[in-house]
Formats: structure tokens, sequence, C-alpha cells
């Protein structure tokens, strides 16, 4: 409740002190235990199971040596050619390269092309043909075109990332509330005016819904990209783990590729609460 | 605790507050009230000053933080289908029928189907909605939808309805042909009704008697017992005689 | 007369849509050169050509087949096991709760990073890809329907209360109804994400597949044939994506209602 509602509130406030940080802590400590204590046990089965033999070495591997690999990846470079910082730096490198390519181009061709029905009629029928067909399957003609390489893997990426942000800017620009529009027309703006001052902050919602599909999407096609046709990055490392059948550099890949993705996730989450929340932008 | 014989509802010093980060919002405080068997009682007060609440802790939703609610000298712990419900928002079931949410209470009672059919149906051809037992609720309009609330809540017999603002999405003209409706279905078939509005002619064209509530803080102001024959009149003096007593009250609770 | 009036206006934009994209790409194959980018009759050559003869042991129809039963198969396992996991956990608080820590921790990996782990474990053949395909559409089945019962309109289970029902009632009544367009939304998503991953399964070693067909014609060196392959691959996608809209407009017809 903020100062403005509570303004207009007919009921009497009593002002009172926030609960202290303390027992806001305890008390969320006491709500998660049955998450904590699940967890722990999940961990300690599993580590049981890989001792008692259960599953075999070549298989699976316990948590505790989970950590040991991590921690010796951090700085190793055996026995794939690279520590894991610097497998995921270069991921981390091409996927936002992608991602960020993608994102200049197709939010502002996919807010256009629902502004302006001229372009939309020329630009969605190859929209239209190019979308079922998911990115990864553009590989094989990707690296035919580019070559195995470097072109090849970020273009394909870009592709990925480029499909969701036109989408949904497309689709959150078409709707734009046609009252404010008139309002605006009644104003006496311009179309350009009228694109950029309601039609764009009201399409900002579905955007920023774009461009974490449109994340999430050069991501995956990374990891993918990387698996086919890499000399570098976690794609990479996790093919080279079963090259040599070491469940624990597999397991230690999957994780950072997990971790690292919903890290980014959460970045871009950070960044929409500041520019585009809810209360900003509610048209 | 003795109770009186013809007291159904008996709210005894109900309290309730919520808490924001900041604030604590006293929205009711220390209410006592008694509804009579067989009553139209109708509690009147501005928008967002607690009538929801109070609706809502009758009907069991929320429980009060002080005080206690009795229902025929029983302590009421939650919702329950002796209390029936008829929601502003309707809270109709999107996925079922006419049919199948008027049916709703008999079928969760465990009533054959040909028994809660027959049932449903007098309650359907009672608001007047026959013909439209196959329809879902999104082919209906607001008034629509709102009968199918009313004949829902009446088809599972409940000993007391609760009415909270039924008609406040609806348009005038709607508005007073389901007033109008609401009476001639309680004039069939009586029961303790507690409705809950913001209009004050409302508040005299369908109750025997009239709460008024103020809202700094939430409490009851006062009680107008209407003594006028009904079916009422919007233009009767007597009426109008009402209306001017009891929005000069409430005006002055603003 | 009807009819065909309604089937004229419902062709015609999807017709001309096409016709545009083959009168681009026409300009394109002249542009940018044979080599890199076959024209469009090129491509109708290869696709007769590639639909009259076996390739690796298989018909392009047997090809297709096995692709999509391993997307069916992987898609049904995913959904018996996912959708009832996802309300459950969004139903009872305690039991999701338990399982949240481990789903949380696996969520973010992408199904195609377990392709690795996948073939370790199940050797090469129809198990990883079957594998994969499931984990993608489980992880969408259960988040899906985990918050389309979460987010049930808490109003409609007052009401339901108000009624009498238990919890139980309130669950199979009211709840697993109410949530029905969110798991629409997600058995739509785990389509198109178990057909994606059945693609990255079979490019990374396959036999047979649609993702074979394209790996061949990259190991042929031959453009228009990747390019037919590329194309069955989005018809039959489209064509899952329209037979599921179908099949939720009959199952759901009051979605309209809810935005």
């Amino acid at each position: 409740m903020d100062a403005i509602e509570a303004a207009a509130c007919k009921l009497p406030l009593v002002p009172r002190q926030p609960t202290p940080y303390a027992l806001k802590l305890k008390a969320s400590a006491r709500d998660n235990y049955i998450s904590i204590v699940s967890f722990a046990a999940f961990l300690v089965a599993w580590e049981l199971v890989c001792r008692l033999g259960i599953i075999g070495a070549y298989q699976l591997v316990p948590p505790s040596q989970l950590v040991t690999t991590f921690i010796m990846k951090l700085t190793n470079a055996n026995p794939d050619g690279g520590t894991l910082l610097e497998h995921t730096e270069t991921s981390l490198v091409l996927a936002l390269t992608g991602f960020g390519a993608a994102v200049l181009v197709g939010v502002p061709l996919g807010l256009f092309m629902g502004w302006y029905k001229p372009l939309d009629i020329m630009v969605t029928p190859i929209f239209d043909a190019v979308r079922p067909i998911p990115p990864i399957a553009w590989i094989p003609l990707a690296i035919i075109w580019l070559g195995i390489g470097l072109p090849a893997k970020a273009f394909i990426i870009w592709l990925a990332a480029f499909v969701p942000c036109v989408i949904n800017s497309y689709t959150g620009i078409k709707l734009t509330n046609p009252v404010l529009i008139r309002v605006a027309q009644i104003y006496g703006a311009s179309n350009w005016e009228t694109f950029y001052k309601i039609g764009v902050p009201s399409a900002i919602p579905m955007v920023f819904t774009g461009l974490k599909l449109s994340l999430n999407a050069s991501w995956t096609t990374l990891v993918a990209a990387e698996l086919l046709a890499a000399s570098q990055g976690l794609g990479y490392l996790i093919q080279m783990g079963r090259r040599l059948a070491k469940p624990d550099i597999i397991i230690v890949g999957m994780l950072t590729i997990g971790f690292t993705g919903a890290l980014m996730s959460w970045g871009l989450n950070r960044i929409e609460a500041r520019f585009a929340s809810s209360k900003r932008v509610r048209l | 605790m003795a109770q009186r014989p013809d007291v159904k509802i008996e709210c005894r010093n109900l309290s309730k507050s919520f808490l924001t980060e900041q604030y604590t919002i006293n929205v009711l405080d220390d209410i006592s009230l008694d509804v009579r068997e067989n009553e139209f009682l109708v509690v009147l007060g501005p928008g967002q000053c607690g009538k929801t609440t109070l609706l809502n802790c009758m009907a069991g939703i929320i429980m009060p933080d002080a005080g206690k609610i009795l229902l025929d000298g029983r302590e009421i712990t939650g919702p329950g289908p002796d209390r029936g419900v008829v929601f502003q928002q309707y809270a109709l079931f999107p996925w079922k029928t006419v049919m199948d949410n008027v049916g709703f209470g008999l079928q969760i009672k465990g009533v054959g189907k040909a028994e809660r059919t027959g049932i449903a149906q007098r309650y359907i051809d009672l608001v007047g909605l026959q013909g439209f037992e196959k329809s879902y609720p999104h082919q209906l309009s607001g008034g629509m939808k709102q009968r199918v609330g009313i004949a829902r809540a009446w088809a599972n017999n409940p000993e007391v309805l609760l009415m909270d603002e039924p008609f406040g999405a609806l348009d005038a003209q709607t508005r007073y042909a389901m007033e109008k409706e609401t009476l001639s279905i309680w004039e069939t078939d009586k029961r303790t009704v507690v409705f809950v509005t913001n209009n004050v002619e409302e508040a005299i064209y369908l109750g025997d008697r009239v709460i008024v509530m103020s809202c700094m803080p939430g409490h009851i102001k006062s009680q107008y017992p209407i003594d006028i024959p009904k079916p009422r009149e919007y233009t009767d003096p007597r009426f109008l005689e009402m209306r001017r007593l009891i929005s000069d009250d409430t005006e002055l609770s603003l | 007369m009807k009819i065909v009036r309604a089937l004229k206006s419902k062709l015609l934009l999807p017709v001309m849509s096409v016709g545009i994209c083959i009168a681009i790409w026409q300009v394109l194959h002249l542009i940018i050169g044979g080599e890199f980018l076959p024209s469009p009759y090129q491509v109708y050559r290869e696709a007769v050509r590639m639909f009259s003869v076996k390739i690796g042991g298989n018909t392009v129809w047997m090809h297709v087949y096995y692709s999509l039963r391993r997307v069916v198969i992987a898609y049904l396992l995913g959904a018996a096991t996912g959708l009832p996991l996802g309300m459950y956990m969004g139903w009872n608080r305690t039991f999701d709760k338990v399982v949240k820590p481990v789903f949380e921790v696996l969520r973010p990996i992408p199904p195609i990073a377990w392709i690795p782990i996948a073939i370790l474990w199940l050797g090469i053949g129809e198990g990883p890809k079957i594998f994969i395909c499931y984990v993608g559409a489980f992880v969408i089945f259960v988040l899906n329907a985990y918050t389309g019962m979460r987010y049930t309109d808490p109003l409609l289970i007052a009401a339901a209360r108000t009624y009498g029902a238990s919890r139980r009632q309130q669950l199979f009544n009211v709840a697993i109804p109410a949530s029905m367009p969110s798991v629409f939304a997600g058995v739509q998503n785990a389509l198109s994400m178990s057909w994606m991953c059945v693609l990255a399964a079979e490019l990374v070693g396959a036999r047979e597949g649609v993702g074979y067909l394209i790996i061949q014609g990259m190991d042929m060196y031959k453009p228009p044939m990747i390019m037919v392959g590329m194309i069955i691959i989005g018809i039959i996608g489209a064509s899952l994506a329209a037979i599921l809209r179908r099949f939720e407009r009959v199952v759901c017809p009051w979605r309209r209602d809810l935005t």
C-alpha cells in the first residue's frame, strides 16, 4: 500500500512497526525447513546410492565427488582443454552477443510491424514461413553456408533469439488499448508520436516476455550448437565428458549450464523490475 | 447462553484488521448485530467500508480477529451449505453450463442426477432463464450471470442467504429488474437474507430493516426498520421520506 | 455457397503468404547464387526425388514415422507424469515444499544439455532420444499444471466452500477444471519443445528420423536436400500445433471467457 492508496482508504489506518528483519528471516526459515530437509535427504540418498555401488562409477558420481571435480575444474584445464571459467566465458559471450543482436533487430522490427500495416503485410509471410522451422534445424544449412565455427553458431543463436523478440513485440503493440490511441489522435498527435508515446510503452510488458523467451532460447540453442560443433564452451565440455566417460564432468557442466542460465534470467527479471515495473507502465 | 427464539444469526463484538507493511487497517471495530429469522436485512454503507468483510465473516470465508458469530446458537467456524452466498463478481464456474452451475451445491451434497436436474430447473425457471440451461457463463450478459448466481445459491436450500452487492456491476435498468425479481423469489421461498449494498434506494426497496454502516471506524451507525408493505413504490411518499432520512444519515458518515 | 466463401477467406491469406514467400525466395536465389541457395524449383525437384528413394535404408515417410513415434511416446509419458505432479504440487503446499528444491535445480538445465548423460546412461538408440524429449515435455507440463493450480481464482474456491465442498471435492470439482486453460497452454508448448528436442537428439546421432535426413544432406553437401528436410520439419511442427489447437477448442470451449 503506497502513500496514495493510503490516503484514499476510508478505513482507519493505524501505523505499525514493520516486522523486523530478524523475525522475517526466522519465519522464512521455518517455512522452508521442509524444503531444506528434503533437499538434504535427496543428497544423502544420492551419496549412498553411489557409495554402495548401486549405480556404477561410469554412470553416476556422488555429490561429494562433484564438489571436488567442480573445484578442480575451476582452475584445471584437464582433461578437455579449458577451465570451467574459460568455458563459461566462451559460452556466455556467444549467447549474450547473439541475444543482444537479436534484440536490437527483433524488438524494433516487431514493434514497427505491429504498427505499420504495409511493413506487416510485407514481412509477415516470410516470418510465418520461417517460424515453424525450429532454429536447430538450420544448423546443417548454416554449417554449409558459414562453415564449422563461430559464424554458424552465432547465426543459429541469433535466429533462435530473434523470433520470440519479434513475435512478442508485435503482439504487445497490437494489443495497445484502442481507447488510448483515440485519445492521442484527439490531442493531435501524429502517427509516429502515437506509436512512440503510446504504442511502445504499452507494449513493454510483452516485450519483456519476449526478451525472457529469447534469452532462454539463445542459451538453449547455444548449448545445442556447442554440442554439435565446438572446441570450447560448456556444451563442448559436457560432450567431452561423455567421450571420456566421465560423468562427473558432465554433471558439473550441466549444473553450471543450468545455474548460469538461471542467473541470466534473474538478471533480466531485475532489469524488468527496475525499468518496466507494472506500476510505472500500467496504462 | 440462551438465545432469543427468533434470532437466526448473532454477531457479537466482531473485530477484524488487515495488516500491510506499514499500517494496520481496522476494518471492523467491535460490531454486534442480530439477524432475525426470515428477515430481509440490508446492510448499507459507502464503498470500501467493511460491509463485504462483515458478510465474509458471516459466510465463514474469513475468521474475525475477535468476537464470534452464532447461527442458531452454534458458533460458525467456516463456510458451509447452511449459508449460501451470492458474490458480486458472480463466481460462476466457467466450465460448467447454467444447469450444472445451478445444481452445483446439490452435486456436492450427493443428490442424484434426476432429482438435481428437477430442483435446478425449478430455480432456473424462477429466475427467468428458461432455455439457457445449456449455455456457458461466457455466453451470458451480466444480469443473466447474476441470476444464475442467485439460482445456484437458492437451489441449495440454505438456511441463510448472504448477498454481497450482487447488482453492483449491472446497469440501472437491469438493476431495477433484478431487485424486483429478488423480492418475488424471496416472497415465494422465504428465508433469512442478509443483503449488502451501497445504494440507498435499493436498500429501502428490499429491506425489512436497514442497517447503516459507517467507515471511520467500521461500525454500525444506525438501524431503520422499514414498515412500508411490499412491493414498494420508489415514488411512494413514505418511501421518499425513508430515503431522505437514511440519505441524511449516511451523508454525515463520509 | 457459404462454405465455399468461408474456405476461400480462410485459405486465401495463407496461400497468398506462401506465394509471396516463394517469390521472395526466388529473388534471393537469383541474388545469392545457386550454390548456397537453391531455387524453389530445385528444391521441389529434390523433394520429388527424395520421396521416391530410400535414404539410409528408409523412405522419407519412415523417417517421419520414427521421429513422430519418439515424440509421441516421450510426450505422453511426460503428460502422464508431469501433469499429476505439477497439479499436486500446486494443490498441496507441503508436497510443493518437499519436491521444489530438486525441481528448481533441474529446471534451468536445457533438455538438450541432458543429451551427453542420456547417451552415457542409455547408449545410442531410441533411449536417449525419447529421454531428452521426455525431459523437455515433463518440465513444461509440471510448470503449467502448477501455475494453473496455484493461480486458480480463489473466489471460485471460496464459492465451492460455501457449498460445503470438502477439500477433495474442491480439488476435483473446481481446481482441476479451473487449471485446464493453463494446462492446455502447457500442452502446446510441450509439443513444440518435444519436436525441437527430438530434432536435436537426432542431429547428435541417429540413423533414422528427420534429423538424420538433414544431417545426410549436410554430409552429402546437398543444400536442396537439407531444405526439403527443413520444410518437412516445419510442416509437421505446424500441423501438430494446429491439431492441438483444434483439440483445445473442443475440450475447453469456455476458454474465450478467460484471457
